[in-house]
Formats: C-alpha cells, structure tokens, sequence
C-alpha cells in the first residue's frame, strides 16, 4: 500500500535528476496540503457572498481529479446523503421556507469535502508522509513510518487469528457477529491474542531499531531516495 | 506530540500500531456498514486500550494525533489536514477527564465515563461545524443530538468490551516487564 | 596486534528472572574473537534466548559474574521472523536506517549501502520494495543492514528454520566471506550440523550450563504401521492452474491428487512457491483466488463450512491461543461443537500435558504452546487436519511430540496434510506431494523407509 515496485538505473546523473525533481514533487505536494488545508476551512468560513469563488476553485479541482481519473462516485455519494439527510430535517423542522439556506448547507459541507478527494486522487501516500516528516518529530515520524510499513504485517495477523479462531467453531463469522451478544466473544479470541502480537512486535521492533543506533543521535541525516 | 510526551519506543510503537489499525479498520468498515457513529467504537476502543497498555496519561492523545496522522497520510476518497482533528479532538478530550478522572470509579465505569466525554467532544465538534456552516440551530442541534445517540451507543458498547480484555492481559502478566523480560522475542 | 584481545568475554555469568527461581544462566563462560564461528545451541527453554539478550545488553535485570565487551566493539543481531524487523520499505533506506541514526551525512550514503549489499550478494536495485524479495533475500538484507555500521560480532537468531535449503546455501557462503573479513559471528540454532563447514566451536546449553560440543539428535522411533490407502478420500484436487487475480499463475497440477484418511502427506517446496496459499485454499481461507476445482470432504471448501471436521494450525500457533488456562484452552471448541468436554482431560493425559491443565497457556515456552495449540484442535479429532510448517522453532524433543500426537490422530483416522519447506526423512510421513518450478506433483509412497521400532 504503501511501498511500490522500484525503478531502475543506476547511472550517478540519472540518480541526481531524479532526485531533484522528487524534492520538487515534495514542494508541490506541500503546497497542495496547505491548498486543501485553506480551501476546505474557507468552506466553513466564508461568507455567503464569496461562495461562488470557492465554487469555481472547487469546479477546477474536481476537473483536474477526473483527468487524474479520479473517482467521481464518492462525491456524489457524500452529496446524496447529505442531501437527504439535511434537508429532510430542514423540512421538519422549518417546513419549506427555508430550504435555500438548507441548500446552502450542502453545498458548503461539499466545499469542504472536495479538497481532501482531489488530494487523495493527486498526490500518493509516500509524498503526503515526505512532506510530514519535515514537520513531524522524528520520533513520531519512525513510528508513524514503522506503523504504516507493517500494516500488511498487522492485517495478515488479524486476518489469520480470526479465520483459525472461525475453524475453531467461535461465534464470528460475519453472521453470528450481527448478534452484539457475540462481540465481547470477538473480543476474548481476536482482539486480545492480536494484541499480545502487537506487544510482542513493539517490543521487538524497538530492540530492533535500538541495536542500529536509532535514537543516538538527535540529528539523525537522510537517505535520499 | 508535545515535549513532554516521551514514551519509550516500545510504548510509541505499541501506540502506532493502534493507531494504524485504527484507521485501516475504520476505512475498511465504512464500506460495509455506511452508519456514521461506528468511529466511535473503534476510536474509544483503540485510544482506550493505549492509555491500559502504556498506563499513562498523554498515551490517548498520543493515539488521537497519530491516528489523525496517519489517515491523512492514508485515506482513501477523503484526506485533508482537517481529518487531524477529527481523531485528535475526543482523543484529548478523553485525556483531559482521565486527569479528573483518575483512580475513581472501578476500571469499567472509568473507561465508559471517559469514553463518552470522547463522544462529546465528537459531537460538540460536528456540532459547532454545522453551525458554521450555517445550519439553523434547530437542525444543528438535530444532528448533535442524533450523533450522540448513535455515537454514545457505539462509545458504551467499545468501553464496556475493554476492561476484560486489559484485565485478561493484566492477569497473565503480559503487560509490564515480564513480557518485556521473558517474552520471546 | 589486537589478535590476543577478546571482543567479548563472558566470564562465570549466571542469571535467573526471580530470585525464587533457579539460575536460568548458569556461570557460563564464553569468549568470542575476531573472524571465529560460534554455534549455541540446546533445547527449547535451555535459555537461549535469555543468552543472547545478555549479549545484546536487553536484560531487565542484573545478572552474576562478568561481562566484558572490548572498548569500541558493536555488535549486529538478525532476529527470527525477518518480516517483523523491517523498518522502512525500500531496500536502500532500510540499509540506511542505521547510518541515518549515526549521522553519516547523506551523500556518503549510498557508497556504504551498495558496499553492505555486496558483502551479502545482494545485487538489487536500491528503490525497489522489501516485500519483492524472496524470504532468503530477505534474510541477507537484514544482514546487510547489520553489516552497514561494520559490527565486529554479528548474532543470527535461529536462521535454519526460518529458510529454506537455497536460503541456508546462500547464508553459508555470506558469513564464510565475513569470516574471512574478521567479524566474529554467534549462530543461536536448533539445528547445528547444517552450518558445520563455518562453524569453529560448537557450544550445548543445557541446564544453565554452556558446555562445548554440538549435540546430535537421534533419529526419531516410532511405533507406527504404514497404512495402505484403503481409506476414504477426503481431499481431492483436480488439475488445476493456481492463481491470484490478476496475477500470473503462481503454479500448475496436471494430475489428481488425493488425500486419504489416516494418512500423512508433506507437501514439500520452497519457501514462496504457494504452500500456505494452497493449504488456505483447502481451508477455503485464500482471499483472491477464483474458484479452484478442489473437493474438501466432497464439499467445495468454504470457511467455516466444516464445523468440527476440519482443523488447521498455522505458523507459530501460540497466536491463537486466548484462554484462561490450557484445560479452558482445549474445551473451547469442545463447547462449540457441542462434544463431550472430557476429550480435553483425554487429550492432555495422552499428550503429557496433565500437568499444565490449569497454568495459564501465555506464559508456557514456545514449545508448549506449540503442543497446546496442537492439541486444542487433536481434542476434536477433525476428519482432515492441516499444518503449515509445524515444525518451524521447536527442537528435536518437541519435534517428537509433535509428530507423536500426528500418529495418533492418524491412527485414529485424521487425514493429515503438513507443509515444509525440507523433505523430513526418517519421520512417519506416509507420501509427498511436491511444489516445484511451478508444479504440484504427487508422488506416491515415501522414498524413505520408515523407522518402526
């Protein structure tokens, strides 16, 4: 999820520009963070009057998510629910007469929405987590990387104690679990032998990391990659 | 991630970790039940486990940051740096009654207290949003009560299952240095 | 000029977790020098584990005697799973983890990483991802990322069971070449004789004490009538081409293979060429896949179809283990399946493991999880029983234990199917089944005889 398959090419200019122009896409998705952070809080804030410039920002993000081929579906989804549910309870509580301003709800709560989409459909997670360990602890930057880097780890472990505890005739298959009753049984088979792994793993980890000098130094430099 | 937030590396990773499959958890449910509130359950289990594991104050907050962090870096469909404070807020507030909180009640009431205080702050905080966004008080006030509803039924539900779990982990002397000593690595 | 200095000298060391407790350690001595092999091996519990956390300095509490580590030395440790020890995802950073800590500015990076690579023969792009390489590689990429601070001991963690023979091969001729670079090396292994040729001292620990000489395992006896296969067949796999979606075929049959009750078949390949994929197919486990033309108990296989008629144990199986107490352990699934709850008292009296009925199953050794785990699913004797890789971490007398409780529930009529990543001779293995370049092939009777004794 995280990590993708590598390019080649070794040559030392090759690996010079390439180098250049990954500190440039870093820039830029730096700058794309603070758009978002911007134009999603202006959804909030902004008065009425200013809304149609919001708008035409939000038009050209969207625009360029779907010549990214980004997937349109989930905004119209947020936008259907929100429709339903807010302006049902608008007419409620307020009858009819304000359904405009009910309108502007929505499309407000879709201003604020539609940042975050195009980030995820412009940028990938490893630039999102470059830019943050620029402002990030390093200590909480290792983790944040460790924690990510052993998702597939994690999930495999859970996916594996729950399909062995299934064999094992517990309650929780996917349809036992729709009875509550069953959940704490979730609980005692899964979640507590998956959390002794994940103390165990922690425990390792960090020794792991220890034996390679992590913490010696509080500049630690950077492998460029 | 304050200064005065120094875990050992072992705690900081156990503490990612949760977070991590907090927010994978959370993005994999939210296509198979599409009910708002069930955040809820995962954020009070996950943020409540840290503070029985790590036993410290800050460990939730800790929690709520990372989490907020990591789906940023992660999500799917739905990212932005606002998503910070959606797991940050009920993780501080959580910690913030903890210190009112500490060494009363039993274990099980501490956590589902704690647990709704995290529900609060997740509904004030829809709650001041639509009022931002210009809902009429009436409707805002609909929504803040619908979340709280939903949200506290998830948030009791996910307190009550963890004091047997810590209390299991506790029992079997898994927590602390035995592991730390015997366990295998 | 520094040839008469040790690097490291254990002297009269003893060590024990409670002062209620006997000596764990017990004055052991050791001295470790430039360019020397050493080998500790014993049995599961002879405190291993505990002797090489004295090494690393991880011990929560002070020990007896003497430790004393030359000025300047340091010291590199690859531990077991090599999955649960990457910190990064490419394979240049993670070389680089410890430069980075070590505040080697960033241009002097690279030379030292490629230079690290090329100690252990990995020649791979520096971008590409850690979860591309094969499990042997793997292994060689954590030493690397060991070897990129110039460690002058490096300690492996049990490396055999973790790898495969290629990966034991490639392993071999690694730490030859750092041998002759002058890094001393400790290997902590079960099984001593595969790393003869490098080895300069075998060490036994056993007891507490350390005594030099390599402890030779003898050849397992049991009691145990080849069957015939004139049972029921309760797995049958059709020719096949075995996929993950999208993917390319990981690999063929072309001929039907059965399983028959009370037999026990080794699925025998190495590491990576779809073992667990399979077995997790036959448990109708295997997410991605399309439906495969496989009969499990004349049923298509479907998680959680089988009730009490099919068990399965993964790798390190303590995982699954969450009761109160090993008795509680075993009556689990008896209480699920609605079977008489005295089986669990049955199975613990066979098994020798009356005496742990009431301990707590999560602070038992490795190796008695493993029989507890094994035996919490032996008390509802399934029809069909998988293993993968069951062996992997427990030593020569769990090994036997192991295999015991296998003949048993064969005897009784359990199909057995267990995967490896060796050929087991000498062991009651009735017929193989091999994945090779990309074929699965039956081959009918075992070629090695088996003990009856």
């Amino acid at each position: 999820m995280w990590a993708k398959g590598g390019k080649h090419g070794f040559g030392a200019s090759e690996k010079l520009a390439t180098r250049k122009s990954g500190r440039l896409r870093a820039y830029v998705t730096a700058i794309s963070l603070l758009l978002v952070l911007v134009l999603s809080s202006s959804a909030f804030f902004v008065s009425d009057t200013y809304l149609p410039v919001l708008c035409i920002f939000s038009g050209i993000l969207v625009l360029h998510g779907l010549l990214l081929r980004g997937n349109i579906s989930v905004i119209g989804r947020v936008f259907m629910v929100q429709l339903v549910i807010t302006m049902s309870l608008y007419y409620l509580l307020h009858g009819q007469s304000q359904m405009a301003q009910g309108m502007i709800v929505v499309l407000r709560i879709l201003l604020a929405f539609i940042p975050g989409w195009w980030l995820s459909v412009s940028t990938t997670p490893e630039k999102i987590a470059q830019v943050l360990t620029w402002v990030l602890p390093a200590k909480w930057a290792f983790v944040i990387g460790a924690s990510i880097g052993l998702l597939p780890f994690m999930t495999r472990e859970l996916r594996e104690i729950y399909q062995v505890q299934c064999l094992r005739g517990a309650r929780i298959t996917p349809k036992a679990l729709r009875d509550p009753r069953n959940w704490q049984e979730l609980m005692t088979c899964v979640v507590f032998p998956l959390l002794i792994q994940l103390l165990k793993l922690s425990r390792q980890m960090a020794i792991a990391a220890q034996l390679r000098y992590y913490g010696k130094t509080n500049k630690p430099t950077h492998w460029q990659e | 991630m304050n200064k005065r937030m120094h875990f050992s590396l072992q705690d900081a990773l156990f503490i990612g970790f949760c977070a991590t499959l907090l927010v994978a958890l959370k993005s994999m449910l939210r296509l198979k039940l599409g009910l708002s509130g069930h955040s809820m359950f995962l954020m009070t289990f996950f943020y409540l486990i840290c503070y029985g594991v790590v036993g410290r104050l800050g460990a939730i907050t800790a929690c709520g940051l990372l989490s907020g962090v990591v789906a940023m870096i992660l999500s799917i469909g739905k990212g932005g740096p606002l998503i910070l404070v959606k797991f940050a807020l009920p993780a501080l507030a959580m910690d913030l009654s903890l210190i009112v909180l500490l060494g009363l009640f039993t274990l099980r009431w501490r956590c589902i207290t704690v647990g709704l205080v995290g529900c609060l702050a997740w509904a004030v905080k829809g709650w001041v949003e639509d009022l931002l966004l210009g809902m009429t008080m009436q409707v805002a006030l609909v929504q803040f009560g619908l979340s709280m509803l939903k949200g506290g039924a998830f948030t009791v539900l996910a307190a009550s299952l963890v004091p047997p779990v810590l209390e299991r982990l506790r029992s079997h002397d898994l927590l602390g240095d035995n592991l730390k000593s015997k366990g295998k690595i | 000029m520094e040839h008469r200095v040790d690097l490291l000298k254990l002297s009269d060391l003893s060590f024990r977790y409670r002062s209620d407790e006997g000596y764990i350690l017990d004055e052991i001595s050791l001295s470790i020098n430039r360019g020397e092999c050493h080998c500790i091996n014993g049995p599961t519990g002879s405190g291993k584990s505990t002797l090489l956390n004295v090494l690393i300095g991880t011990l929560s509490r002070p020990f007896e005697g003497e430790l004393v580590v030359s000025e300047g030395v340091t010291l590199g440790l690859v531990m077991q799973d090599p999955n649960a020890q990457f910190i990064r995802q490419s394979i240049g950073a993670e070389v680089a983890f410890a430069l980075e800590n070590l505040a080697v500015p960033s241009e002097l990076m690279l030379e030292k990483v490629q230079g690290a690579l090329r100690r252990v023969g990995l020649f791979v792009s520096l971008d590409r991802s850690i979860q591309s390489l094969s499990l042997g590689q793997k292994y060689r990429l954590m030493i690397a990322a060991q070897l990129v601070f110039h460690p002058d001991i490096l300690l492996l963690d049990e490396p055999w069971a973790q790898l495969d023979d290629s990966g034991v091969c490639e392993l071999i001729s690694v730490l030859k070449g750092l041998k002759d670079e002058g890094v001393a090396i400790v290997l902590v292994e079960h099984n001593p004789s595969v790393f003869g040729n490098v080895v300069d001292t075998f060490w036994q620990l056993d007891q507490g004490k350390l005594t030099q000489g390599c402890f030779m395992p003898e050849p397992i006896h049991f009691a145990y009538s080849q069957k015939a296969l004139v049972g029921e067949s309760y797995i049958q796999i059709d020719p096949l081409v075995f996929r993950f979606a999208n993917h390319d075929p990981l690999f063929t049959c072309s001929e039907r293979l059965q399983l028959y009750s009370g037999e026990i078949v080794a699925l025998v390949g190495d590491n990576g060429t779809g073992k667990s994929s399979l077995l997790k197919s036959l448990a109708g486990m295997q997410p991605h896949i399309p439906p495969l033309p496989i009969q499990v108990l004349a049923r298509q296989p479907k998680l959680g179809i089988y009730g009490g008629e099919l068990g399965l144990l993964f790798q390190r199986p303590n995982r699954q283990l969450f009761e109160i107490s090993v008795l509680e352990e075993l009556r689990f699934s008896l209480k699920r399946f609605g079977l008489p709850l005295d089986n669990a008292d049955r199975v613990l009296d066979e098994m020798g493991l009356q005496h742990l009925s009431e301990h707590s199953p999560h602070l038992l050794s490795y190796g008695q999880q493993h029989l507890v785990a094994l035996a919490s699913v032996s008390v509802y004797q399934p029809k069909v029983l998988l293993l993968d890789d069951p062996f992997a971490g427990l030593d020569h007398l769990y090994t036997c234990r192991v295999w015991q409780q296998l003949v048993a529930l064969s005897q009784q009529g359990t199909a057995i199917l267990l995967t490896s990543h060796r050929m087991l001779p000498h062991t009651p293995v009735t017929r193989y089944w091999r994945l090779n370049n990309g074929e699965l092939l039956g081959e009918g009777q075992a070629a090695d005889t088996v003990n009856v004794g």
